[in-house]
This record gives C-alpha cells, structure tokens and sequence, in this order.
C-alpha cells in the first residue's frame, strides 16, 4: 500500500456517515452536506492553489455565482438542480475564461488583487441588481435537489447526493493532479523556467487549473442553494473565500484528501466546539494561524510524513526498461544564430552574436563573469526575447516561439544549478520530460497511467545510461550532487534533442566526477548530438570541445580550436587583464 | 454641497486612506509581503480609540498618541507571531499568516465591542463643522510629514530604508534586520491606529471594515506603483479623488441628473474596481511606476 | 595577523563550493584573492562577512573567534564589504548610501562623508542622486565608499571591476593603495589578475574552491603557473 492515508480516512469516513445516517438529527445530516459541498469547492482551489501554485481569491466567488444560477433559474423559471446545472456550472467558467487571459500572468500578489477585485465587484452586482438577485435579501422558496426529475429528500438523500458528488469529484481531482498533470504541475510550482525548458506548456496548465477551480466551485454552489434553499449575497463575501482557503491550509492544499478532510474538519469543528459559541470564530483565526506557522503543509501532509516513517512503504516498483525512440538524423547546419543583440536597460548584455553549430558538434562557450553567457542560452532557449538578430534550429526561425515549443523541438538545456523536483523520484522527475508535450488535464481526465508508465520505462532506460540506475526510485533531493547532474542530462535527454546546451555542468562536481561527466558528453557527440557547453573548468571543457568561442562584454572576442582559444593574446587579456600574456 | 466641501471632504479621506496605504507598502517594502491584516488593524484603531473615549473624556487628538502606541505594541506582536516565524517561506505563506490574524482581530473586536457601528470621538472638543475635516487634514498631513522627515533625514530611517531594498547587504553593514522589521511592522500599525481613529470619527466603525480598508490599500498601492511610497499617498489621494466625485457629480454636472442611479456609492466602487482591473491589466506597473519591481 | 582563515569548508546544499581554505590577512596589508568565475572567490568573502556559514573551519578577526557572529555584529567590529555586483541601495541618495554604514555619532559621520567626497571627488558632485541613477563605475565608487563608512579596520573588495570599462577598472582599483596608506587592509577579490596584483603586496589563487598558490605579488605576476590556474593547459 503506497498511500495508506487516503484508505485510513476513507474507512473513518464511511464508519461516520453510517452512524450519522443511523443516529444523526436532520441537523447534523444538514451539516454534512454541507461538509461535502465544502470539499467540492475546496478540490477546485485544490487545482489552482495547490497544483498552480496561484494565489488566486476568486473560488469563494466562483460557487457563489454558481449558487446565483441555479437559486434564479429554480426561483424565477422553475427549472430544477439536475437541469440548471450546465449553467450553473458554466456561467463560472465563462467569467474564468474571460478574466484569466489578461489576469493569470500577472505576478502573485497582482493576481491575488485582481481576483479580490473581482470577487468585490460580483458581490455589489448580487447586491444592487435587486430585480434579478433580489439584493441583499435574497432569494427565498428554492425546491430541494432534484434528480433526472425525481425529487431528492432532504436527510439521508440529499446526503448520499452530495457526497456522491464528491467521490465523483474527488476521483476526477485525483486524476487531475496525479499522474502524469500532477508531475507536471510539481515541475512548474518548482521552477516556472525549468518547466517550459522540458517542454511543459505551463500557461495552459494555468488556465486548465483556473476552469477546472471554476466548475468545481460552480458545482458546489449549486448543490449548496438546493440545499440551503435561499441564495443571498452572504454567499458571494470575503468569509466565504476565508473557508476555502483554511481548508486548503489546514487540510493540506495540494491533496485531495486533504481538501475533502480539511472541510469536514473546518465545518464540522464548530459544532464539535458549540460551549465555544462566541470564541470559536476567534480559535478558528488561532487555528489558522497555528496551522500555517507550524505545519505549513497541512494536516494531512504532515500526516502522510509521519505515516511513511511508521510504515516504511514500499517503493513503488519499477518499470520494465523500455527503448528509447530514434531521432531522425538530419544535416547542414544545426543551430544558425545571426547577429544577436540584446539589452538589459543600458547594458548591452549580447552585441551582435553570430555562431553557427553542426550536428555532433562540441562547442565550447567561455567568457569572464558577465560576459553574456547564459544572457545567450536564454535567448535561444526563448526565456528572453532578443532586441534584434535571428535565431534558426533545423532550419526554422525560432526566435520568437514559446520556451516550450523550442524545447518539443529538440532543444534541451540543463541549468546552472541543478533544477529538479527534489520531493519527486528520480525516475519520475525525467518520465515527465518524456511525455511533456501530452500533458494536460483534458488527457488527465482520460486517465494517464499507461503513457506514464511507457514514459517511466523509457526514463529507467536513460537514467541507466546516465548512470544513475540505481537511485531511480529516490527523491530527487535525497540524492549526492553530482548524480543530480546526471539525472539532469538524463531528463534533458528525454526530449530526444539534437542538441543539449550546458551551463557550467562541471560546476559543483569533484574531479572523478567530472571525468565521468566529460567521458558521457563525448559519447553522446558521437551519437550524433550537437552539445553548447558554458565552462569555466577549462581541464573539463578543453579536451571536450571541438572548437571554442569566447565572449566578453556582450561580443564574440575569439573563436577557434581550444588551442587557439588558450594562447588568444585578446582571450588571456580578457580572463587575466592586460600584460598577462 | 458646494466645491469647496467637496474639496474639504476629498482631502479628509484621501488624508486617512493615505495612512493606511502607507502602513502597507512600509511592511511590503521592508518584508516582500503583503500584510493583509493592515485594514483590520484600522479597524482595530477604531476600537481602541473608542474604548479610550469610553475611560478618558478627551477629544480624540489626545487620544491619538494612545491609540498608536497601542497599535504599535499589536504591530509587534503580529510581526512576532505572524512574520518573523515564516520569514523564509514564499511570500503567500505571509499573506495566510496575516489573513489569520485580520480574522482574530475581527472576531475579537465582535466579541468586546458587539456588532453595531461605534463612533470615535471628533478630533477637536466641540460640535461638527468644517474645523474637524481641516483638523483630520492637518493631523495625517503632520504624521505623513513626520514619517517623511524620519525616514529621510534620520539613522534610524536610512536603515528601514535600506533593509527595505536589500536584506544581505543591510546586514553586511551592520543592520540587525530582524529588529528593523519589527520596527516597520510596529510603525505601520500605529499609522492603521492613526488612520482608524480618523476614519472612525468620519464615518463609523463596525469589526467587518478591515476588508474594506485592506482593498483600498491594496489598490492605492498598485495605481501608486508596487512598492513607492509616494506613489500610495497619491493612489490614496485618487481614490478619494474617485468617491467623493463620483457621487457629487449630478451636483455638479446637471445634465446627469436623469441616470443619477449610477452614482451611487456602490456604483462608484464598482466603477473605481472595474479602472484598477483595466490598470492592472494595461499598466501592470502601476500609474507612476518606472518598472514593476519584483520583489513579490 | 589582523584576519585568519582556518581550514573553512562552505557548502550550497550539497555543493561544495570551498573545501579547506586557509588565508590570511595582516594588519594594514592589501592581499588580492584571485581565480577564474566560480573558483569560490565571493563565497569566501560572504563567508568571512558572515552572510555564508562555514560547514568547518575558524575565521578570527582581530584576535576575536567571529564565526558564529552575524553579519552586523562583524561589520560593527571593523569588517566593510564592498560585495560583488556593488548592490549600492537604489533607492537612498548617495549621501544617504554613505550615511547608513556608518556608526559614528553626527560629527564624525559628517567627517567620514567629506572624506568619501575627497576620495572620490564624482561622489560629491550630486550627493542628493539616487543610487539607481549611477553609472556602473560610480556605482562601484559608491559601494567601495559605503564599504570604508565605518573605518573598517579591513576591507573586503568582491570583484571590484566586474562590468566596468579598461579605463573606470584602472580607476577604480587605482584607489587602492591610497585606500591601504590610510590604515585599512585589504582583501581583493579580481579576476583580473595582472592588475590586481600590481596592488597587493601578497596574492592567493583559488581553483575549484581550493587554494592552489598563494605569494608575493611579484612572485605570482610573473609565475607560468598562475596562467594555468586559470585557463588549464
């Protein structure tokens, strides 16, 4: 058993809604609706919270709208839950839609704001459009939940509806954020940059994260106006958000036992604490802040921690190897990058940088600190946009794609500082390389398991050949620094690139290592790929490179053999100052 | 109404928003954080100004030292339990934290003070009339203009500033920063205490105007530019700019007369949230931003 | 002597980025820390400024074990640091640049800003500028000021030439030995070995986070071997 924890709460889950369906008043049954409709809401937050990584204060309003729609449609045209749904559910995705294309790029506490702005104006529409709201009154008499027509009692019912909902809703969540999206969401919360540079289209996942929070909390308010039977503007406050939120916090926000657990838990503590009566509201702010302060992963994080040093589960076992596909082979020139330029205010950090780079070619880029290095990686890996010039790879312009389509084109780099997931395996950080380009939460929702299973075959493969077999099962940042490195290349390899840009790849690793290192580069030139190698070791780099390049104050000072390279009188004067040579 | 009270009117609110927007951007600049609790420390100074007038029958510019130093002793306290325990988790980890404490401010103000609206005592002894609003203009212009002389002119100033723009190097030259911190979150909820007691004299205050106050901070912060401090006295001053006029404008133009039911309050609060989404969108940067600075 | 570094290891999560590096610097003498990008050089001037914890290993300053004081204790005690990248505050005017490092009481600290103006006279003409508006070598001018406020007894000098033209690096580094005439040691951090060591009077060239040849200045600027420490061969 690999997730004891969710099975554990399941069983406690199930023991309690029996007896509260044997014995429980129809107040407690009420309450736990509730609990449900809660959950709903919180496995949407789930998504853009926990798995985007957004700070985004807009579920609370999102279920609130959904709330609106269906309390209207039953009070004003009589149409029951079942057939309101679509737009109940709709009308929030819409507003997500129309709002996430200019909001969801902006900065954390930018995006925070303007989903709290959004959720201000929702509210003083609720609040003002008397004559379709019904104001700050509300709209009374709504039916109970209904079902294909059939009408569905409060109690035990209604309780079984909802909850039904949430194991449905649940088990989407689950495929949503594990597998093969959950990977890939874990690489972008990890390091945005890193996760374009493997080829995840992290802007998609974004928006996918902010309608699939839409529809859940579009859901939830439907079930809760059925339930509740009267919509008002209170549905649509800043309290409302507040909950979501502290269920995410205090539950654990990137589990979806963690939402459904955390609400139960935040609906239900009240009435466990009723003596409290008027101090419970201020405990609930304590509990908060306790929770975040000193478990700042949640409850059940925390709780999944301590379960797996008691248990010591299994890790899950590998995959049988499985060949990694060719790449074509193609000739003429690889990379063509003509007269490059770029600035960084009046700092001209790339001054007209032209180079050429053939298949099975080792280039060796070097330059003293601030010289423009890695300002070039960015450029032709399409983190930075240059001022002028042309970047072509296999014959097409990319300079102007997307990070992620250049790295689906098969242009891998690794970074200056080893970039992977450390709470991931090994094996898992490069399987998600592999298959980058299909993920999505529409295909999540189809369920992953067999690609991830192909991809985690072909990463066993090449973490073997990097070298790293044997510690594919282990967090990522449980492992000694300079195997990271080679499950780094691994994963860059994963792409199936043509060529592979370096950044200081020798950097941190002793010198056995870098012989390693040095020995499988070569070896992967003469398979046929194209390498760019940022060094400042030159022992590593010399006996590497075929031919070398050095830049210094934005501009390419020398170019030749690595002989060449080390007696340039303008190379020495550059690394040493002038007299040196 | 004529135009000078209107005039008065604008600059007494745009006086109070002034110090609660310089109160967040001081804890934003010195933390990387967004103190979410700033408007329920307002509110916060709103209570304590009236329990203060319940015990002392003084007007409210005595009471004013005693409210800010009171809120300054809560500033402490929440950079102690909410800030310094989470100073090296993402900044979103703060924002939780000072949510938490707006909700304990809020429940505890529910609980000394019941829900209905209280009144802080006026500045000056004595009736209603325009002395009060100049007496609010001239009180949150002498303590913006106090801050100004501090953080420009003194020791003490130049290091919050410069822990503000750079922790490694504060310290390298000799800052204790962690105290540096603590001071800014001690300044900028005695400015909330300052703002609530004013506010709670103009209007009213109830335990649920923390979320009110907290947006228009937010906001005059994001047209001023994320992080200038300038730049929140004048998005402060806009906003008010904004809610006085908006509403007074069938007064002043006729012609409007015949739709004057989108000049309401709500509507100028939806009008002023529907500009700063466009703003947020066009001029990420703010209204007098050079550049957004990421510190976020 | 006035700074001494004792078999300090200092790592990044598991890189090892100095592995036993031992140095010295006495009272009044300028020392020039070379080596290539990454050889470890601003590592071992965060860590003797104490913004990086050793793993092991003693730094003694002034015959004071300082290695577990924080960074504003140790500056107090008469370490400046001039770090790499000049990180002046942009937002303070150069005045108020100057002013904050220093904690002398009015008088003196009206003195010390007089005496930044006469050492770097570009200061002094528009003391009102914010920090931002520099150029990159008034910056630096400013950052080495900022850095000698407190009347260091030893000043760290990371990388004073970085980004800087031929002509501002020969100005910049040609303050030194006014710099070390007035009292205060110095540690200079340079890539650019041939002028750093015309100078100090001592050197030290670090590889890989090791130190591999320490000496006399003369004596290293003419050695084969200080050319192989940086490009290999």
């Amino acid at each position: 058993m690999r997730r004891p924890l969710p099975l554990l709460l399941l069983a406690i889950g199930a023991i309690y809604g029996a007896w509260a369906i044997a014995h429980g008043s129809p107040y407690t049954l009420r309450v736990l609706s509730v609990a449900g409709i809660y959950a709903l809401l919180a496995l949407g937050y789930l998504m853009i919270f926990g798995q985007a990584g957004a700070l985004a204060l807009s579920s609370g309003t999102f279920m609130g709208i959904g709330a609106y729609a269906a309390g209207i449609a039953a009070a004003r045209y009589g149409i029951g839950f079942d057939l309101a749904l679509p737009l109940a559910v709709g009308l929030p995705v819409l507003l997500a839609a129309l709002v996430a294309i200019p909001v969801l790029r902006l900065q954390t506490h930018y995006f925070a704001l303007a989903t709290l702005i959004i959720s201000q104006i929702a509210l003083l529409v609720a609040t003002e459009w008397v004559g379709l709201t019904g104001g700050a009154n509300g709209i009374g008499g709504i039916g109970g939940l209904t079902l294909a027509g059939f009408p569905i009692r409060a109690g035990w019912q209604s309780l079984a509806l909802v909850w039904s909902a949430v194991a449905v809703g649940g088990w989407l969540a689950a495929r949503m954020t594990g597998g093969l999206a959950g990977a890939g969401f874990a690489v972008m919360r990890a390091d945005g940059a890193t996760a374009r540079a493997i080829g995840l289209d992290t802007d998609a996942l974004r928006f996918a994260a902010f309608l699939a929070s839409a529809a859940y909390g579009g859901f939830a308010g439907a079930l809760y106006v059925h339930t509740i039977r009267v919509v008002s503007p209170d549905v649509l406050g800043f309290p409302v958000m507040v909950t979501c939120l502290t269920i995410a916090v205090v539950g654990g926000r990137r589990r979806v036992a963690g939402a459904i657990g955390g609400a139960v838990l935040v609906t239900l503590l009240p009435e466990w604490f009723r003596a409290l009566r008027d101090y419970y509201l201020l405990a609930y702010g304590a509990i908060l802040l306790a929770v975040i302060v000193l478990l700042p992963e949640g409850i059940t994080e925390a709780a999944e921690t301590l379960l797996a040093r008691l248990l010591r589960p299994a890790p899950a076992p590998l995959p049988p190897a499985l060949p990694v596909p060719p790449i074509a082979v193609t000739r003429g020139p690889l990379l063509e990058i003509d007269a490059l330029t770029r600035s960084f205010g009046g700092l001209r950090a790339l001054d007209d940088v032209s180079l050429r780079l053939a298949p099975g070619e080792v280039l060796g880029l070097i330059g003293p600190n601030g010289s423009g290095k890695t300002t070039l990686l960015n450029c032709v890996t399409g983190l930075y946009r240059p001022d002028a010039g042309r970047i072509r790879f296999l014959g097409a312009d990319i300079t102007r794609l997307p990070t992620h389509a250049i790295a689906r084109a098969g242009l891998a780099r690794t970074f200056q500082t080893v970039s992977l997931v450390a709470e991931m395996s090994a094996l898992d950080n490069v399987a998600i390389a592999v298959e980058a380009a299909s993920v999505g939460l529409l295909r999540a929702l189809g369920g992953t398991g067999p690609q991830f299973t192909r991809a985690r075959g072909i990463a066993r493969t090449l973490l073997e050949a990097a070298g790293a077999a044997e510690v594919a099962q282990l967090p990522a940042g449980s492992l000694a620094y300079g195997i990271r490195r080679r499950v780094e290349i691994a994963r860059a390899l994963a792409l199936r690139p043509r060529l592979l840009l370096l950044d200081e790849p020798a950097a941190g690793l002793n010198e056995t290592e870098q012989a390693d290192l040095a020995a499988r580069l070569r070896d992967l030139a003469q398979g046929g790929l194209a390498l760019l190698v940022i060094e400042h070791n030159m022992p590593f780099l010399l006996p590497l490179a075929d031919r070398m390049i050095c830049l210094d104050h934005g501009r390419v000072i020398a170019s030749g053999s690595p002989a060449e390279i080390q007696s340039d009188p303008l190379v020495i004067e550059a690394y040493l100052g002038r007299g040196a040579a | 109404m004529d135009l000078g009270q209107i005039v008065f009117n604008l600059l007494a609110l745009g006086a109070a928003y002034a110090l609660v927007a310089l109160g967040f951007v001081l804890i934003l600049n010195a933390t990387g954080a967004v103190n979410f609790a700033q408007g329920d420390l307002v509110m916060a100074g709103g209570f304590a100004a009236v329990s203060f007038a319940s015990m002392l029958d003084w007007p409210g510019v005595l009471l004013l030292p005693l409210v800010m130093a009171g809120l300054a002793l809560v500033g402490v306290a929440v950079a102690l339990v909410a800030y310094l325990p989470l100073r090296r988790r993402p900044p979103e980890s703060v924002f939780i934290s000072t949510i938490a404490v707006g909700i304990i401010a809020q429940n505890a103000a529910t609980l000394g003070f019941g829900a209905q609206a209280r009144a802080a005592p006026p500045l000056l002894p004595g009736g209603d009339g325009p002395g009060q609003k100049l007496a609010i203009i001239l009180v949150a212009a002498a303590l913006i203009g106090a801050l100004y002389v501090m953080f420009m002119h003194t020791q003490t100033g130049r290091r919050l500033r410069a822990t503000a723009q750079d922790r490694d190097i504060a310290a390298a030259i000799g800052i204790r920063v962690d105290a540096m911190v603590i001071a800014t979150f001690a300044v900028a909820a005695s400015l909330a205490g300052a703002a609530g007691l004013l506010l709670a004299n103009l209007f009213f205050v109830t335990p649920v105007d923390g979320a009110n106050y907290i947006l228009k901070a937010y906001i005059a912060v994001t047209i001023g530019g994320w992080g200038s401090i300038a730049g929140a006295v004048t998005g402060a001053l806009l906003i008010a700019l904004f809610e006085v006029l908006w509403p007074a404008l069938p007064l002043l133009l006729p012609g409007l007369d015949a739709i004057s039911g989108a000049f309401s309050q709500t509507m100028s609060t939806i009008a002023l949230d529907i500009v700063i989404l466009l703003l947020l969108m066009l001029r990420p940067q703010g209204l007098f931003g050079q550049a957004a600075r990421s510190r976020a | 002597m006035l700074l001494e570094i004792e078999n300090c290891f200092v790592s990044y999560g598991q890189i090892a980025a100095l592995r036993g590096v031992s140095l010295g610097v006495p009272a009044g003498g300028a020392v020039a820390l070379l080596g290539a990008n990454g050889a470890g050089k601003s590592t071992l001037m965060r860590t003797i400024i104490g913004l990086l914890r050793p793993r092991a290993g003693r730094i003694r300053f002034a015959g004071t074990d300082i290695t577990a004081l924080p960074a504003a204790s140790r500056a107090r005690l008469g370490l400046g640091y001039c770090p790499e990248g000049r990180r002046v505050f942009p937002g303070l005017s150069i005045r108020d640049n100057l002013l904050v490092a220093c904690w002398a009481g009015r008088a003196e600290r009206a003195r010390r800003l007089e005496q930044m103006f006469t050492l770097f006279p570009a200061l002094g003409e528009r003391p009102g500028a914010n920090a931002w508006q520099l150029s990159g070598g008034q910056q630096q001018m400013l950052a080495i000021g900022r850095s000698l406020m407190n009347a260091p007894r030893l000043l760290l000098l990371d990388e004073p030439s970085l980004g800087l033209s031929p002509r501002l690096t020969e100005e910049v580094l040609g303050r030194i030995p006014q710099i070390v005439a007035s009292g205060t040691a110095v540690l200079l951090a340079e890539q650019n070995a041939a002028r750093a060591l015309s100078v100090c009077g001592h050197g030290s060239v670090l590889r890989l986070g090791e130190l591999v040849l320490a000496g006399p200045a003369a004596e290293l600027a003419a050695s084969p071997d200080i050319r192989r420490a940086f490009l290999g061969g």
